[in-house]
């Protein structure tokens, strides 16, 4: 059963991985994070992450269910942002208790798969919290 | 190369410690006053690091446990304990939580015993850790009120007291530090609406034109508020970090869902103007505060009949939020 730091290994082990973080986006606390080359650098990423998160979180164009959906809203799962230079991914972990945590991603465009980055992250957001 | 927590590694607890004012505002955030002194209990925690302590600090507002100057575990009155976050939501039940205490809380193990034994993953012990040992360290670290230094004579440290929970994941005492200052100055942008941390909420009717939708977190809080709980209260209720509950009744009540409940709905004006305002009865606004705050009443009351000022006030609210 992986830790949260076994679980950011794996993250920095995806081909094209820059930095990997676990933040808490009530305040934009780095829990834990690996890669980079200045320790700063995960406090600003998780800070920035954290804002766009807020506020796709609390919008209700992106978090409006489909037709035939139980509740009135569909849970996020993903927030991704692309750039020339590089993928960000960020995969809400959802913890039975009370938490607002996700795993963030920073890829080399150049040699990162998106997609396959993406299904990596899903399951280790769902491996740290499921017995 | 493990950075735990505030992504700094465990030997920079020694080196930054000697200089705790050196850990800077938080990114992004401009401060609305002169940066106060370091306070008295984070300063005393940046020498025990220093000194690679182990014990308790203990302060009027929680304890912070230290294992050879790192921190190892966080209480506070304040702030609901793991147990509660845990068994609020379900995922153990309170006697398989006391069972596991009355088993390994005399060897300092519980934390591995609830893993071993699979009532958790190390995961969720780990995340569920971290959530409730930050939350509890920013009141315990705040003098429970958060911004009045209280006096160092308050805060006593007791050598070699470990506590049951045992090791975890150890936050290295800068990164504390800095997380600590860091809620502060979220909570300071979100000022005028201080006097609701100790109040009994009522959630209102959304404004307006509002667009913006509660999180799902923040819609348990809505319905838990029935104007009798404080945040405080709602924390423990839902088995919610302490310091999220605080800040998003602010958020709240800036987007003009939640107010206390002794403001009067829908009134004549001059009956709102003064005691009523937001902010203008927290006891630390000042006279030009509490002026604002009776245009702030009297503007709000304007806006319960005029959609268009109460998008402008919505507006300005979001606007100081952010500054």
């Amino acid at each position: 059963m992986p830790g949260m730091d076994e679980c950011l290994s794996e993250a920095m082990a995806m081909p094209g991985a820059l930095v990997a973080g676990l933040v808490d986006w009530t305040s934009g606390l780095a829990l834990g994070a690996l890669g980079g080359a200045d320790p700063q650098e995960h406090e600003a990423a998780a800070a920035d992450a954290a804002e766009v998160v807020r506020a796709v979180a609390e919008s209700p164009t992106f978090t409006a269910a489909g037709p035939g959906a139980a509740g009135p809203e569909a849970p996020l799962e993903d927030v991704i942002v692309t750039s020339a230079a590089a993928y960000h991914l960020v995969r809400f972990v959802d913890t039975a208790f009370d938490s607002r945590l996700f795993l963030y991603v920073r890829l080399d465009r150049a040699t990162a798969n998106l997609a396959l980055a993406r299904m990596v992250l899903r399951d280790l957001a769902e491996r740290l919290v499921l017995a | 190369m493990r950075q735990p927590a505030g992504a700094r590694g465990a030997h920079d607890a020694h080196d930054e410690s000697a200089r705790p004012s050196a850990a800077g505002p938080p990114r992004g955030s401009r401060p609305a006053r002169p940066a106060p002194a370091v306070h008295p209990a984070r300063h005393l925690l940046g020498r025990l690091a220093e000194q690679r302590a182990t014990g308790a600090l203990r302060g009027p507002a929680g304890t912070v446990y230290l294992v050879d100057g790192a921190v190892q575990h966080a209480e506070s009155p304040c702030a609901p304990h793991l147990d509660v976050l845990l068994t609020a939501c379900g995922k153990i039940s309170p006697q398989a939580w006391e069972e596991s205490v009355r088993a390994a809380a005399p060897a300092h193990r519980v934390g591995r015993y609830l893993v071993e034994n699979g009532r958790l993953t190390r995961g969720e012990l780990e995340l569920c850790h971290l959530v409730a040992l930050y939350d509890a360290a920013f009141f315990a670290l705040s003098g429970g009120t958060g911004r009045d230094a209280a006096g160092l004579g308050e805060y006593g440290f007791e050598p070699g007291a470990v506590h049951w929970l045992g090791p975890v994941l150890p936050v290295p005492v800068p990164s504390l530090v800095r997380e600590t200052e860091r809620r502060g100055a979220l909570l300071d942008r979100l000022s005028d609406w201080s006097r609701l941390d100790a109040a009994a909420v009522v959630p209102r009717p959304r404004p307006v034109g509002c667009r913006r939708l509660p999180t799902p977190g923040q819609r348990r809080l809505l319905e838990a508020a029935d104007g009798r709980r404080t945040p405080a209260d709602i924390a423990r209720l839902l088995g919610r970090p302490a310091y999220a509950t605080v800040l998003d009744v602010r958020r709240l009540a800036a987007a003009g869902l939640v107010a206390a409940p002794d403001r009067p709905a829908p009134p004549a004006p001059q009956r709102r103007s003064g005691a009523a305002a937001p902010g203008g009865a927290a006891p630390a606004a000042g006279a030009s505060a509490s002026r604002r705050g009776s245009v702030r009443a009297r503007a709000e009351a304007a806006a319960d009949s005029d959609p268009g000022v109460s998008l402008l006030i919505r507006i300005r609210n979001a606007l100081e939020a952010r500054l």
